[in-house]
């Protein structure tokens, strides 16, 4: 799998994710008490396990991150060691809109355009590119997710360890600057998802961006993560090095 | 057959279907997508002519676009033109009445569409306009062929309207349920039937297309 890309270290430090992120949601009209997310943070390249119990504002953090939230205040930048991408800053009034962030998101839910073929899907982001170049790069990250021979079939048609891949694959297509992952194995077998996961790993070996990796188990946390963020109630509880972490964890339940 | 009523009939009801298409679809747009709170008094409005006899929208339509109208004064003073008892006239006319037959579907199309599906669609860099095209509309495709065909069927049907703002007009705005109504009058029973006849075969082989179409639609899931 590894003849096609050149699987070779980046030599510049890789790029970091800078979060300053503050959103508060008003009082819910059944009388549930409000939600605020209060989060300051930096993710380095390489996985950031974002671990928390449901509710605990993982979702909406990624959300602020990739734009599809507004945040009321803070700033969210990618530093690499020449220059700063500035996606949102409230104290300047800007925010770029998702479309312009070239920031991957795979969600829970996958959201795989049923109407299109694997092909058609994975092609999806890379209009920009002329059709060669576009066949090339599909091919090549269908190959290295495995799921080259499911090409014209349609994407509510293959099994849900493919979608998986497929999703995967149709976001990384795109190079992306960082990687977002709403606990988008959730819902396979671990055999399964270890499998994806090792790819994914080898997929970032040679990009070294920052991926924020959103589930709540702990088994998952300390075979892929390289560090830990632990959200409770909109605010980080604790981070660091998962073995770390969670042998400390009983002391923060 | 009065075959001058019914080509003049299946134009009308061509042309306002395409034109509601065209109006249709940004409308509709707004309409599912729009946060903005007085959202609720153009929906309402678009949906008026499910409530008000057809009179009420003739009767306003006569007053604002006849010759001595505020907009048809000034139709007749810039282009010369005057809508009242002409085909332009009768599609506007229509185009209004049947609005809400074309708007509705597609409204709720675009609402059915996973709000996940139009967010991966701008993560992967695409404009609004091509999560559109790629996205929301072909997914909304069963609801864009009702959209057209009640469109199409409602002008096909419309009486009130067409009396109020057309008149009566031999080959140009004398439609088919026009010709019938006339036939009826003349106690001819004979031509009032075969025109009639017509209607409801043609109306009935249409929605038959239509459904059969849905039902393929459906099962080769094209459609969510």
């Amino acid at each position: 799998m590894n003849q096609v890309l050149p699987l070779q270290e980046k030599n510049q430090p890789a790029d970091r994710l800078l979060l300053r992120i503050t959103k508060q949601f008003a009082k819910a009209r059944n009388g549930a008490a409000g939600f605020c997310l209060d989060i300051s943070s930096v993710a380095q390249a390489g996985i950031t396990i974002v671990f928390g119990r449901s509710g605990a504002g993982k979702s909406t953090l990624l959300d602020c991150i990739s734009g599809l939230l507004q945040p009321d205040s803070g700033r969210v930048a990618l530093r690499s060691e020449a220059e700063e991408t500035v996606f949102f800053d409230s104290e300047k009034g800007m925010s770029i809109t998702p479309a312009q962030r070239r920031i991957g998101y795979v969600f829970q839910n996958l959201a795989l355009f049923p109407h299109l073929t694997v092909n058609a899907n994975v092609e999806y982001g890379l209009s920009h590119l002329g059709r060669e170049q576009r066949q090339q790069r599909r091919a090549e990250i269908l190959q290295l997710f495995h799921c080259d021979s499911l090409g014209e079939r349609k994407a509510d048609e293959i099994s849900g360890g493919e979608r998986q891949r497929v999703a995967l694959a149709r976001t990384l297509v795109t190079e992306p600057r960082i990687l977002l992952l709403d606990e988008p194995l959730s819902a396979l077998d671990v055999g399964t998802k270890l499998k994806i996961l090792e790819d994914l790993q080898a997929w970032n070996k040679r990009r070294r961006i920052p991926i924020l990796y959103v589930t709540h188990s702990v088994a998952e946390a300390v075979r892929v993560g390289e560090r830990v963020i632990y959200l409770g109630d909109g605010r980080i509880l604790a981070q660091g090095k998962p073995e770390e972490l969670f042998r400390n964890l009983s002391s923060l339940d | 057959m009065n075959w001058q009523a019914i080509i003049l009939t299946l134009r009308l009801a061509a042309t306002v279907s395409a034109v509601l298409v065209i109006i249709g679809l940004p409308l509709a747009y707004w309409i599912a997508f729009s946060r903005r709170r007085w959202k609720f008094l153009i929906e309402s409005l678009v949906a008026m002519p499910l409530v008000l006899p057809p009179t009420v929208l003739g009767f306003y339509f006569l007053l604002l676009l006849g010759r001595g109208g505020m907009v048809g004064s000034w139709l007749n003073r810039i282009f010369g033109m005057t809508l009242p008892f002409s085909f332009a006239g009768l599609v506007v006319a229509s185009v209004l009445y049947s609005l809400p037959f074309a708007v509705q579907p597609l409204v709720a199309g675009f609402a059915a569409v996973d709000r996940k599906l139009i967010a991966a669609s701008a993560l992967l860099g695409a404009s609004p306009m091509r999560t559109f095209l790629r996205v929301i509309l072909p997914l909304s495709l069963t609801h864009l062929i009702t959209a057209v065909v009640l469109s199409f069927a409602h002008t096909l049907g419309e009486f009130g309207v067409v009396l109020m703002v057309g008149g009566n007009i031999p080959g140009v705005t004398r439609t088919i349920s026009i010709a019938i109504y006339d036939n009826v009058q003349a106690l001819d029973y004979a031509s009032a039937n075969q025109n009639a006849l017509f209607l409801l075969i043609f109306s009935f082989v249409v929605l038959s297309l239509v459904y059969a179409l849905n039902r393929r639609a459906f099962f080769v899931g094209t459609v969510q």
